[in-house]
Parts: C-alpha cells; structure tokens; sequence
C-alpha cells in the first residue's frame, strides 16, 4: 500500500494537480473573501507545504512536477517585454523618473536589509544572502554566490518578500497614497520583483508593464550595489 | 499564428537567451535576457504582437501559479533559517515597506515635477 501512494506522489502529475488543485483554493477563496491576504499565490503555497507534510511526502517527490511547473518561469519573465512594449510610448514619457525610482528603491532595500540585519545581530553570511532579498531569484542566486552568501537562503527571502509584496500591493498603494499607476507599477516590481507583478498585472496593463521594467532595472542596480558591500 | 508556433516561438527565445547568458562574462539571468531579446525583436518589427500574443496571455495571467513550487521550496530551507525566523521576517517585511514607499515617492514626485515643467513649458510656448 506504502508503495502505491509513493510512486502516486513521485508522479510528475502529483505535484502538478496539487499545484493547480490549490491554486485554485486560492481563487476562489479570494474571489469570495475579496481581503488582501487571501492571495492565491500565498493560500496555495501554505496548502501544499501542508499537504507534504501532513502526509510525509518527500519534497522530491512534490518536486518532480513542481519542476515542470517552474520551467515556465523563464517564458513568463521573457513574455514581460510584450507588456512592456504595449507601454513603450508612457515608458519613453517617463523614462527618467521610472529609472530615479529604481535606483532609490534598490538602494533603499540592500542598504536597509544590510543594516536591519546588523541591528537584529544576524551573521555575516545571513546579512548576504539577505541584501538581495527584492530582486529576481536567478539575479538573487547569482549576486548571493558572488558576495559569500547562502544561494538557498537568498531564494526563501526573495520568495517570502515577493508574497509580501504581492498580498499587500493594494494595501501599500493606499498607506503611501500612490495615484500614478506608474509609480505603483515601479514600486511593485522593485521592491518585489515577479511575484509582485503578477499582482501588477492584474491591477493594470500599465501597472503590470512598468513592475516588469523595474525587474530588470532593479535586477541590474542592485548587481552594481553589490559590488560595493563591506566584506 | 498557432498556439503551438507560439509556444515554439517563446521557448526559443528563453534557450537562446539561456545561450547569451551563458556566454556572457558576468552573471546575469537568462530570463531577463530572454526578456530584452524579445523586446528587441519586437521593437525592430522582426516579431509582431499577434505572433506571441495568445502564448504572452496564458503566461502573464497565470504569472503568480508557476511560482508556487519555488514558494513551496521554503521547506528545504528551514533548518538553515530556523533559529532566526523571527529576525529574518521582521528584515523582509521592515525593508519591502521602505522600498516600496521610497520607490513610490520617487516615481510619484518626478512624474508630477515633469508634468508641471511640461504644462508650464506649453503655456509659456503658447502666444499671447
């Protein structure tokens, strides 16, 4: 019987329609409690983790579908640039303050991540791969193993900042008072890179286009920040 | 175009930006260049938008589900963060709330400064 559910749950299918069986938990409970919290994403993720655990499967084996589902990663983030170029004219308009602002955003979060982390007494190593923590996992990965932080740590903070991100957009839009949907559009995508902007887009084509530009602006700023960390 | 074209089309682009990535001096993620190629492509007319557009939907609207398995990846990750979860949330949450205010004012206040200029520019232009 054991070895029944074990090769069930090491079926790439398993975690697929787990993933897809959760996430759409998720829509619909966000479709019926309309709070911010209730983010499918965030509702999915806590469901799964239960569902492996509750029932001792190992993450390999959630993993073998899991990685099917994450190869469409790289086309989603590619696919941005469609979106960016439906936006090209507002894009060109305000070129300057989408780039000023992505700049401060991504000096803002390594340098206080960076000190954050000093003040709360966490270890050198910890600070590292914590300073990456608001831009793209592969941009995250490689900037943590460049400057002598744990790659697998940086990807947990990206992740967790990204949910973060993408559950309290609205709520952020509000508290800072954010009209322009531009500046929420850079706001979203600096401080919480991809899974910010799956929140973006569905605020807003614009929204969406510009979180996506700042991915990748941010991405970039903060390799060149990284360049200058204290050892 | 079809469906599947589309989708050729689109992982196409993602192996070729994978090729650049790998070639290039410095680390630099591959999606991203995959997501400037494309933009190129499609900026020098070599593409157009109906060619990629529904596989670009599909993607984009579901964008938040391809990332539940590397959320799900946190596990792994716990005996490595256990003793300072406290600490590392308090970072995470402290920081996305400066960076998202500080990102916003930017952007805001530069877009309204512009605008004002440019209003200003047009009535001064503008004969009496």
């Amino acid at each position: 019987m054991n070895q029944v559910f074990s090769e069930i749950f090491a079926s790439p299918f398993f975690g697929i329609a787990l993933c897809i069986l959760t996430f759409e938990i998720g829509v619909w409970i966000e479709a019926r409690t309309k709070i911010a919290v209730a983010n499918p994403l965030l509702i999915a993720v806590i469901l799964c983790i239960a569902v492996i655990e509750v029932f001792s499967i190992p993450l390999a084996s959630f993993n073998v579908g899991g990685e099917v589902i994450t190869v469409f990663l790289g086309p989603a983030t590619a696919v941005l640039a469609l979106a960016v170029y439906l936006q090209l004219a507002r894009l060109k308009k305000y070129f300057v303050p989408v780039l000023a602002g992505t700049i401060v955003g991504s000096v803002v979060s390594v340098t206080s991540a960076y000190f954050l982390c000093q003040w709360f007494g966490l270890d050198r190593t910890l600070t590292k791969s914590m300073v990456v923590k608001s831009v793209t996992t592969p941009f995250a990965m490689a900037i943590s193993q460049n400057i002598g932080g744990i790659p697998s740590v940086s990807v947990a903070a990206v992740v967790l900042t990204g949910i973060l991100g993408a559950v309290f957009a609205p709520l952020l839009i509000k508290l800072f008072h954010v009209t322009h949907p531009i500046a929420q559009g850079v706001a979203i995508g600096t401080s919480s890179h991809a899974v910010g902007t799956s929140k973006a887009i569905v605020l807003g084509e614009v929204q969406g286009a510009m979180s996506g530009v700042s991915i990748g602006l941010a991405g970039v700023v903060t390799v060149i920040l990284s360049l200058f960390l204290p050892q | 175009m079809k469906i599947l074209g589309q989708i050729g089309l689109v992982f196409g682009i993602c192996l070729l930006g994978q090729v650049v990535a790998a070639l290039l001096p410095i680390a630099f993620p591959g999606s991203v260049i995959s997501m400037i190629l494309l933009f190129l492509l499609l900026l020098f007319k070599v593409l157009k938008v109906d060619h990629i557009r529904q596989k670009a939907d599909f993607l984009l609207k579901n964008m938040a589900f391809f990332f539940i398995p590397a959320g799900v990846g946190i596990v792994a990750q716990f005996d490595a963060i256990k003793n300072s979860i406290p600490a590392l949330l308090l970072v995470v949450v402290l920081t996305t709330l400066l960076t998202f205010g500080s990102t916003a004012l930017v952007v805001g206040g530069l877009i309204a400064l512009q605008d004002k200029l440019e209003k200003r520019q047009s009535r001064r232009r503008r004969p009496r």
